[in-house]
Parts: structure tokens; C-alpha cells; sequence
């Protein structure tokens, strides 16, 4: 196992060179105008200082040498654009924490809610939770989640009381962000809860638990919900990933000074190192939920030996 | 003959299917005796499964028993609804051993578990004495090293391996009744021997009454006391081993051994049951094989025969039986089948 994790280490590390590598050849395609705010009225010379002082100048080889050097000692370098000269780490070490802490709060969330609304509509094959769950997976599947994003604010803040703007230090603004970042998680785990447990139901082994007595609840609780969550398991870290780093609309809906938009925002303001920086932490924790995910698996999942081919078959 | 522990008397078994109603049981009496093995035999969709199902209360959703009556200790257990009532008789009373071992397990649980459940649920067993009991049980079922074994996971068993698990599940639950459906489809041709000879053996240790459904006329003759022949959703004919496969007396019979490879003469074509089964989401007329068969007279397409006694044992459901009917004589080739001797 430790030998498999170090493996997956290995190649991940090479995962991520690569796609730094890419990232910073493409951002440094883009045109130099990007750079400036008001590039028409500028002298030459101011240009070409600007961009000497930025490290364009360089030739790219010897850019990207830097970067990677920098990136050795600890150093992501500093805001070219977005915070003018503020180290990067100082910047996410701000931002970081209230993002995690929210889309921590909000799986949390959805796992506590789906799970159950999941199962329960796997359970009443057709019957009443299944039908509820059903329009409600439909309702957040088909309508934009932009549209229902809004009327929770206006709604939970009109009728309901709720701040309309998010306030670190005050519990009940956290409500309806959270809310609203884990509807759609909560359908998507319900709906694959769903989907596998009815595979599962189906299956012969259930039959025979039946066969030899086993009450039909605890079918349900020792054989048929812990196996379908075998195909669950390996999302759940991933789908962290996505509800901390996707909360861009919900953080300008509720002005929370995460890390949501902050990916987008740099990109548009050109500022090479925070892209960089960004994409180098999206990407590590990416893999490092893979990694999670399949270790998840391993655990849950005799048959899935990650270490060597099966023994004996 | 013994007891009889189980008796069917005129069940009905009803299926809905995309809005028709297919009669999947025809009106079917069977008693099982103490102690007995018996074997019911016949084509896929003749009912076997689902008449065995219904023991257990183990029909699909769609299922249903439009009549009659299923006498197990006193109870009726047609009249069972609520699994409160059925969790008194799987596994407890009746056990079964499934098809294909392969998909019977629970990949996510060890064996060991998988038996200990069993014998918790129905032995009231736990911790070390459960855990002793599941070594003996394997080792009863012929798994080797036992203490390992248990720890195991189904994947680490082969096919054979693992019906003898499901075997051992069966056992663990202590049954008076086995079902086995089809126990040795699934499984390779040496293998079958193997597991059939071990449900024989502990069939007869624990003094258990076993059901085999099988296609494999050649797992009846080495195991099972009486026959039961299946077609199209009802018994046709029902003696002994000796007698249903020598002194048939019901056309489908006849055509079911005939169709034996081997009976078969080197160089001819293998014999062959012509047509299909009929449709059971209409009504059946009649004897349902009259239509695939030949020599059928004229009172098979009009009244359903009731069935005769050939012998105290042996009953059949043909016309042919009647006084009045034309002497028809089964085929010859059935006359080889003594020679063969055992199918």
C-alpha cells in the first residue's frame, strides 16, 4: 500500500510539472496590452519597463527556470495585478480558510441530507419520497442554479429575516450561502445513491440474505447501502474540491471574500503568478482527491487491491 | 413412505407483465415427504422456481398466489403477507442454495460473516462460539484451513468454493427444508459432480428434506428419491426415480428422455421436442402438450386430464391412462434407457 501511495505520489508530482509548465507557457501568449490599464497612452519606454520589471522580458526558458527555482525555495512570488506586490501565499492564506471551512460545512451538509433522501427514495421504489426526490433532482438538474441562487437570497431575506450579506463573525449569514452551495449536491447524491442501491437490491446476494432470513431493513443497512456506496466513495473528495473552488456566484451573491472567483478574476487582469499559483493549488488538491478517492475505495472494497493483480481467481 | 412435511394442494401463481397477466402456476398439488429428495425437472419457464418461491414468499413484486393453499406445519403459508410471518420460515424452516455462487455473496462482507449472520439470526450464536461453528460448517462443506478461509473474502473463492459457502449459509440456518435451484448450472462440469455429492451427503447427515429443481436429468437419477416433471406451469408426472424414468407414463415424459444425448444412435440425429411451450398469458386447454405432440388425441385439446394413478407412488396427468383411450406405446428408444442404465 505505502508503495502504491508513494507510486501515485511519483507520478502526480510529474502531473503537476506538466500541467504548470503548459499554464505558464499559455498565459505568457497572451497579449502584452493585458498588462496595462490604459496601454494606448503609455510611452515605450514605461512599457518595456513595466514588462522588464515583470520578468516578461526574459527569454521563456530562463522565465520558467525562475519560476520553478522560486517554487523550490517555497516562494509563489508576489500579486503582479490583483494586489500589487502582496506575496501570493499571504493573499490565499486570507482568502483560503473561510472557503474551505464553508464547502466543508456545505458537504457536510449534503452528504447528511442526500444520503438519507437517496436511500429513502431507493426504498419507496415509486412511493412518496421517491416521487419528492425525484421533482426535487429535476427541479435542481434542469433549472440554472443561478435563477434559484436569487430567490433564496430575496426570499430568505425578505421573508425569512436572514442577513442579506455575508458577515464572517455572524452565524446566521453562513445559512443561506451554505444552503444554497448544497442543493445541488444534495441531488446529486441522492441521485446516485438512488440509482446504485437499486442496482444493488436487484442483485442475487440480496436475494440469498432474503433466502435466509434476513430482515428486509437490515438488507437495506448491512448489504445493500454500504455496497452502493462503493462507486459514491471515490467522488466525495473530488466533489470537495469542486464545491470550495465553484462557489463563485454564491461568494459575489453573499460578498464572501473567499476564493471562489478568484481563479477567474486573475486571469482577466492578467496577473501571471496568482494564475499560476491558483492553478497549481486547484491541481494539487485535485489529484490529491484522486488519490483520497481511490484510497477510499481500498478501504470499503476488499476486491479493489491496489497494490498487486488479485491471487487467486 | 413418511411424513409429509409440506403439501401444495391447487396452488395458483399469477404474474402481471406490462399489463397481461401470465399464469405462471397452473393449479399445481404436490406433497414432500420427510426426509425425501425431490426432484422437479422440466424446460426454462415451466415453473419450477417460482412454485419453490412460493414456500418462502420469495416471488417477485408481481407476483402473487391467486389460489390455493401451501400446508407446512398447521400454517398456511399462501395465506402469509407480512415478512414478520415469512421471517418464520426463510431459513429457519426453509433454506435455499442459488444458481450462480458467483453473484449469491456479498463481495463487501468476509464468509465468515456472511455464515455467522445465518447462524445469529436462527442458532442465536455470536462471538467465539458463532466463529466456532462457522469452522465447522466449512469443514463440514469441505473447505480446508477453515480459520483463514473465514476471514476471506467471496472473491477469493472459486466458483465450486463458493457454492460450498452458500451451502454452508444453508446449513448455518438450520433448516428442515433445502431448495436447491439449480445448484450446478453455473459451475463446470467436474465441479458439478463435487457439489452435488456434498449436498447428498449432508442432506442425508442432517436428515434434511431437500428440493432439487435441475434441467440435468442426470443429477436426479444420482440423487433424488422421486421425480416431479414439470410443463408449462404443472406437474405432468410425479413417481420415483425408477419409475418415472422407466415405466414413463405422460408424453412430455416420453419426449424429455427421449431428447437424452445418451440415447442418441451414433450417426442420427439427436431427438428433439418440436415447437414451443405454450403462451401462459392465455389460457392453456386442454393438456398444454398437446399441441407439440404427435400422437395427441382428441379429449387433449378439449379437457385438461386429471391425473392417474399408475401406482401408489406414481401418478400422471395424460388421457392416456384412461380406460378408454387407444393403447399408444411410448417410443422405442426409451428402451435403451434400461440398457444405459442411469442417464
Amino acid at each position: 500500500m505505502a508503495k502504491y501511495i508513494f507510486k501515485r505520489l511519483g507520478t502526480s508530482l510529474l502531473t503537476l510539472l506538466i500541467i504548470l509548465t503548459v499554464v505558464f507557457v499559455l498565459v505568457r501568449q497572451m497579449p502584452i496590452e493585458g498588462y496595462f490599464d490604459n496601454f494606448d497612452k503609455l510611452d515605450q519606454a514605461v512599457i518595456d519597463a513595466r514588462l522588464n520589471q515583470l520578468g516578461l522580458k526574459d527569454p521563456i526558458l530562463v522565465q520558467l527556470k525562475d519560476f520553478f527555482v522560486g517554487l523550490l525555495h517555497g516562494d509563489l512570488g508576489n500579486s503582479a495585478r490583483y494586489s500589487v506586490g502582496v506575496p501570493i501565499t499571504a493573499i490565499i492564506a486570507n482568502k483560503a480558510p473561510l472557503s474551505i471551512t464553508l464547502g466543508v460545512i456545505s458537504m457536510a451538509i449534503s452528504l447528511i441530507l442526500g444520503i438519507p433522501l437517496g436511500a429513502a427514495m431507493a426504498k419507496s421504489k415509486s412511493g412518496f419520497w421517491d416521487k419528492f426526490g425525484t421533482v426535487f433532482i429535476v427541479f435542481i438538474s434542469a433549472v440554472p442554479s443561478a435563477v434559484y441562487y436569487i430567490y433564496i437570497q430575496s426570499f430568505g431575506s425578505s421573508l425569512l429575516g436572514f442577513p442579506m450579506l455575508f458577515n464572517r463573525d455572524d452565524w446566521r449569514t453562513w445559512i443561506l450561502p451554505i444552503f444554497s452551495m448544497s442543493l445541488g449536491n444534495i441531488a446529486y447524491y441522492a441521485m446516485w445513491l438512488r440509482r446504485y442501491m437499486v442496482d444493488e437490491m436487484n442483485k442475487d446476494y440480496v436475494r440469498l440474505a432474503r433466502a435466509k432470513g434476513v430482515k428486509g431493513s437490515e438488507i437495506t443497512m448491512r448489504h445493500v447501502f454500504r455496497n452502493s456506496f462503493v462507486p459514491m466513495i471515490q467522488y466525495i473528495p473530488t466533489s470537495l474540491l469542486y464545491t470550495v473552488s465553484g462557489s463563485i456566484y454564491i461568494e459575489s451573491l453573499y460578498s464572501v471574500p473567499g476564493m471562489g472567483g478568484l481563479l477567474v478574476d486573475v486571469i482577466t487582469r492578467q496577473d501571471n503568478p496568482m494564475v499560476q499559483a491558483l492553478v497549481m493549488i486547484y491541481s494539487s488538491i485535485g489529484i490529491i482527491g484522486m488519490i483520497l478517492g481511490d484510497l477510499l475505495m481500498v478501504v470499503i472494497d476488499p476486491r479493489i487491491s491496489l497494490a498487486r493483480k488479485e491471487s487467486s481467481r | 413412505m413418511s411424513n409429509i412435511i409440506l403439501s401444495v394442494e391447487g396452488l395458483n401463481v399469477k404474474f402481471s407483465l406490462r399489463g397481461k397477466v401470465l399464469h405462471a402456476i397452473r393449479d399445481v398439488s404436490l406433497d414432500l415427504y420427510e426426509g425425501e429428495t425431490l426432484a422437479i425437472v422440466g424446460e426454462s419457464g415451466s415453473g419450477k422456481s417460482v412454485l419453490t418461491k412460493t414456500f418462502m414468499g420469495l416471488l417477485d413484486t408481481n407476483g402473487w398466489i391467486e389460489s390455493g393453499r401451501i400446508l407446512y406445519q398447521g400454517k398456511d403459508l399462501a395465506q402469509y403477507q407480512t415478512e414478520k410471518e415469512w421471517l418464520t420460515i426463510r431459513g429457519r424452516e426453509i433454506a435455499m442454495v442459488l444458481q450462480d455462487p458467483m453473484t449469491s455473496l456479498n463481495p463487501l462482507k468476509t464468509v465468515g460473516a456472511q455464515i455467522e449472520e445465518a447462524l445469529r439470526l436462527h442458532r442465536g450464536l455470536r462471538g467465539r462460539e458463532a466463529k466456532a461453528k462457522v469452522a465447522e460448517l466449512l469443514t463440514d462443506v469441505g473447505i480446508g484451513d477453515p480459520e483463514r478461509r473465514m476471514r476471506q473474502y467471496p472473491h477469493e473463492f472459486s466458483g465450486g468454493m463458493r457454492q460450498r459457502v452458500i451451502i454452508a449459509i444453508a446449513l448455518a440456518c438450520n433448516p428442515k427444508i433445502l431448495i436447491c435451484d439449480e445448484p450446478t448450472t453455473a459451475l463446470d462440469v467436474t465441479i458439478q459432480a463435487q457439489i452435488i455429492r456434498l449436498i447428498y451427503d449432508l442432506v442425508h447427515k442432517y436428515r434434511i428434506t431437500a428440493i432439487y429443481i435441475t434441467h440435468d436429468l442426470g443429477v436426479v437419477a444420482n440423487v433424488a428419491d422421486r421425480v416431479a416433471v414439470m410443463y408449462a406451469g404443472d406437474i405432468v408426472e410425479i413417481g420415483t426415480c425408477r419409475e418415472v424414468f422407466y415405466e414413463p407414463c405422460h408424453p412430455y415424459t416420453w419426449a424429455l428422455l427421449s431428447s437424452l444425448p445418451q440415447l442418441g444412435v451414433k450417426g442420427e440425429e439427436l431427438f428433439t421436442i418440436k415447437g414451443t411451450p405454450p403462451n401462459l398469458f392465455h389460457q392453456v386447454v386442454g393438456d398444454a402438450f398437446a399441441p407439440r405432440n404427435p400422437q395427441a388425441l382428441e379429449a387433449d385439446y378439449i379437457e385438461r386430464p386429471p391425473f392417474f394413478e399408475v401406482s401408489p407412488t406414481h401418478k400422471a396427468r395424460t388421457w392416456l391412462l384412461d380406460e378408454r383411450a387407444p393403447r399408444i406405446t411410448p417410443p422405442k428408444a426409451l428402451e435403451r434407457l434400461k440398457k444405459v442404465g442411469k442417464p
